[in-house]
């Protein structure tokens, strides 16, 4: 799965280089008002009730799902789609940093945010609380002064208090947003701001509560509230009754309208003179400004980790399993069976999931530490497949000569069996972790803000298609390059053959 | 010593060896004979627990080596074991290969170890092989790397299992003459071999593997000139037997010289000997015994020696003393003389069927 995506990524790159590619694009279908969308394609955020709303106003429109609102913005320039419904704020900034797009003025359906919570004791602790905060702050003017600080006001004065060392008299909450939803929530430099975390560290440091923000992918985010993972949760919420089943919500702290994004009329597409400019420019955007870069290592190093950390553990978990069923105990080869074929039949994303919310829902755990379990119990399947394999294809009569000369079982295993079985297991051993480095990219559904997760973040605040994607593969290709000449060094010095003649014979006083 | 006693050997499908008593003394140099699947390989690898005896025991002086308690590593490092497919170790170079266990199993130092091994090599004639991957040589070559490997542990008990079979017939010479010298230096060996030849020239023993064990035990002289049982006189003399009933007047007459023909085809034998044998058969039978036998009970053994190309015929039968060579009907005899170029009667008292003519077939 991971090798199509990358592949999909080959295909972005060739189209982003290639400026007539998007050259025909439909520039005739610029549609003035809401009911010209009618028959046409509008794209949905997963995890968002917009589809009701759309079937509602435009009943012959086809709704298509797409992850974030960077994936939305990238479909609807590559004619995709024809349009997607949105926040109001959200949709002002999309428009106003990408000249590509256009809001129409129709309010489709007024809505209300409000915080997530779960429904337990301490959520409904929690949101009485929050409501008093927010009827006091309403009353007082204070959240629309934030209100219009974040969706109005100047850059420069958007600062969120420093939550990170507030005092905890109280406890330290623990709550969920997206980061990728400008104004609401979203990432300058390597700092989570926006409307709902600048509200919510007022409301901690009024209540005396030290405050952690945990940015992960939006349909996750019900999820690891209703499981406990967080206390409670703001990104932009809408109060749904089907929503309500799961959680319980809060007073509402925003109203707004539901707007639809479409094509601009003009939307210039770059000629080739400009093509060098644009992709300086886009650098500068994605690399650059606010510091982004910084995001990117951030992400490189949570990637790095979790790969590293996963084929260490995998290549010893792997390896201890493969010796426990080495010598037939049928026990350990039943249970390895099992287990082997659970981990190897379920997409990855899901096995995360379910170690995330359920295995380790009542867990304090990282989503980093979970996905190196996750990891490693994929990674050790993988190498226990590898190790049968490669021990399987040694010749039965090396064992033989090595027990008729009088070795014991596991002198011949380590001595005799494994050097001739590594070579032979090595490149595949190579191309499962690149297959492992690939398949990390899903992390971002468990609150761990990889590579793939950071660029999501920063294509949030750019709402650029392609450069971050590119960017993205890219550096997925410099560390699947520099991972695999690290095994290739393994594989010359583990390989016998390649030793020299004084390696054999060092020691050793020779007639010649 | 090694001592074999009552040792079993069952496979699912199987039994191999039946029931295996043996002793073998020190300085032994065997050689084990007999057809495929009749357990030789199998003996051999249950001496050195390469294949674990159904039941049985086997001891080596005092110890009993198929006690569980028994360290089987310590034993094997006393008892070297040359395969069929030489089975060097693919990742080390040839001197490694014998370097390794001498080092690792009885801590020789490098340098012992090293000047052991060339030492060795150039007894194999292979010194300048040494730092040769096993892939980068020929059968002959690997084999008697393999006998090196064996011999730098210095075992007291050397077993050789079909250590030629493998090989390119040109390479069987090289290897052969490695064993033989090896043959003289006093170690015990045992060596399971199709090469009667060399098996005679080697051995001071020579066990005959049949009927789930060993069969016939003897000296070379005994086992290749004159063999005391049966059937290690027809394997030695590569014979092929075919044998015939008659029970009463009323047999299958017409499908004997069928079977007959069946054998014949079988064993490759030229078509004017098989009309020889199909006619001696039937004059012999048909025409001077059942007409005049009161009890026609008549037991025919045809035997053919590929090796010769010679076919004999042993008729037995009962009653009192007859010998229809000379008593005969004239024609029938005259016929059956045209196909035999040899005929004896004899009366053998005690046997079921005391009288016997012994016809050899002509060529």
């Amino acid at each position: 799965m991971r090798k199509s995506f990358a592949l999909a990524l080959m295909l972005l790159l060739t189209l982003a280089l290639c400026p007539t590619a998007l050259a025909d694009n439909s520039m005739g279908g610029v549609y003035q008002s809401l009911s010209d969308l009618n028959g046409k394609r509008i794209g949905i955020q997963v995890g968002t009730d917009y589809e009701l709303i759309v079937w509602d106003l435009l009943p012959d429109a086809e709704c298509i799902f797409y992850n974030s609102y960077p994936d939305l913005a990238a479909a609807l320039e590559t004619d995709k789609i024809d349009g997607f419904p949105g926040d109001e704020p959200v949709l002002k900034f999309m428009a106003a940093e990408d000249d590509r797009l256009v809001v129409l003025p129709e309010d489709m359906n007024p809505v209300k945010m409000a915080y997530v919570l779960p429904k337990s004791a301490k959520g409904d602790r929690l949101r009485e609380e929050l409501n008093a905060w927010i009827r006091s702050a309403t009353a007082s003017g204070e959240l629309d002064e934030i209100a219009y600080k974040w969706i109005e006001g100047p850059e420069s004065e958007k600062n969120v208090p420093d939550y990170a060392n507030f005092p905890a008299p109280n406890g330290t909450l623990r709550m969920l947003t997206e980061g990728a939803y400008t104004p609401m929530n979203y990432y300058r430099g390597t700092e989570l701001i926006g409307f709902e975390v600048d509200m919510t560290a007022r409301f901690c440091e009024a209540c005396g509560y030290g405050l952690i923000v945990d940015a992960m992918n939006f349909d996750g985010i019900i999820p690891a509230v209703q499981a406990g993972k967080a206390d409670f949760a703001a990104a932009s919420f809408v109060i749904a009754p089907e929503r309500e089943e799961m959680v319980n919500f809060s007073d509402p702290y925003l109203v707004c309208g539901t707007l639809m994004t479409v094509l601009k009329a003009d939307a210039s597409v770059s000629d080739g003179a400009s093509f060098w400019k644009s992709v300086e420019n886009s650098f500068e955007r994605t690399f650059l400004r606010e510091n982004r870069w910084q995001l990117f290592l951030q992400g490189i190093w949570n990637t790095l980790l979790i790969t590293v950390l996963s084929m260490i553990f995998g290549t010893v978990l792997g390896f201890i399993v493969f010796m426990l069923c080495r010598n037939g105990n049928r026990l350990a080869i039943a249970v390895t069976g099992v287990v082997t074929w659970l981990i190897k039949g379920m997409p990855m994303v899901v096995l995360l999931m379910i170690l995330y919310y359920l295995v380790f829902g009542s867990v304090a755990i990282t989503g980093l530490a979970v996905s190196v379990i996750g990891f490693t119990l994929t990674f050790s399947a993988a190498v226990f497949g590898l190790l049968q394999m490669g021990v399987g294809a040694v010749d039965r009569g090396q064992y033989e000569a090595a027990y008729a000369l009088g070795h014991s079982n596991r002198h011949t295993f380590f001595k005799i069996i494994l050097p001739q079985a590594l070579p032979h297991i090595l490149p595949s051993y190579k191309s499962e972790v690149v297959s492992l480095i690939q398949a990390t990219a899903i992390v971002g559904y468990i609150a761990v803000q990889d590579l793939t997760k950071m660029g999501d973040i920063v294509r949030s605040r750019t709402y650029e298609a392609f450069f971050p994607l590119i960017a993205i593969t890219i550096i997925y290709f410099v560390l699947e390059a520099l991972l695999g000449l690290l095994i290739r060094r393994i594989h010359v010095n583990i390989n016998p053959k390649r030793r020299s003649r004084e390696r054999i014979l060092k020691g050793v006083k020779t007639d010649d | 010593m090694i001592k074999i006693d009552h040792l079993k050997k069952v496979y699912p499908n199987v039994t191999p060896l039946k029931d295996v008593c043996v002793e073998i003394h020190d300085g032994d140099v065997i050689s084990m004979i007999g057809p495929s699947g009749t357990g030789k390989s199998t003996l051999l690898r249950c001496i050195n627990q390469m294949e674990m005896p159904t039941s049985g025991k086997v001891w080596i002086d005092d110890v009993e080596i198929t006690d569980p308690n028994c360290d089987i590593n310590k034993v094997r490092q006393k008892m070297g074991m040359v395969f069929q497919s030489f089975n060097l170790f693919s990742h080390m170079t040839v001197i490694e290969n014998i370097m390794f266990s001498p080092m690792t199993l009885l801590g020789k130092k490098k340098q012992a170890a090293y000047d052991d091994a060339m030492r060795l090599l150039r007894m194999v004639g292979l010194a300048e092989k040494a730092l040769n991957y096993p892939d980068e040589l020929s059968g002959g070559q690997k084999q008697r790397i393999a006998i090196a490997r064996t011999l730098a542990m210095d075992p007291d008990i050397i077993l050789l299992d079909e250590p030629t079979s493998a090989l390119d017939p040109t390479m069987v010479g090289e290897v052969q003459a490695v064993i033989r010298d090896l043959a003289k230096t006093g170690k015990t060996m045992m060596i399971v071999t199709h090469e009667m030849n060399f098996a005679r020239a080697i051995s001071n023993r020579i066990f005959y593997m049949d009927e789930g064990g060993v069969y016939e035990d003897g000296p070379p002289e005994q086992i290749f000139d004159n063999p005391l049982r049966e059937k290690t006189r027809r394997f030695i003399r590569r014979l092929k037997v075919l044998e015939l009933d008659i029970e009463n007047r009323d047999y299958d007459f017409l499908s004997m010289p069928g079977e007959i023909e069946q054998y014949c085809n079988r064993n490759q034998i030229p078509p004017r000997m098989t009309h020889r044998i199909q006619l001696a058969f039937e004059e012999l039978t048909q025409q001077l015994l059942i007409p005049v036998l009161e009890k026609p009970r008549i037991h025919t053994v045809i035997e053919y020696a590929a090796s010769e190309e010679k076919a004999t015929m042993t008729v037995q039968y009962g009653g009192p003393e007859a010998d229809f060579t000379k008593t005969g009907d004239e024609l029938p005899l005259a016929v059956l003389k045209s196909a035999v170029s040899e005929m004896t009667y004899s009366r053998r008292e005690n046997a079921d069927l005391p009288n016997q003519i012994l016809l050899s077939i002509r060529e």
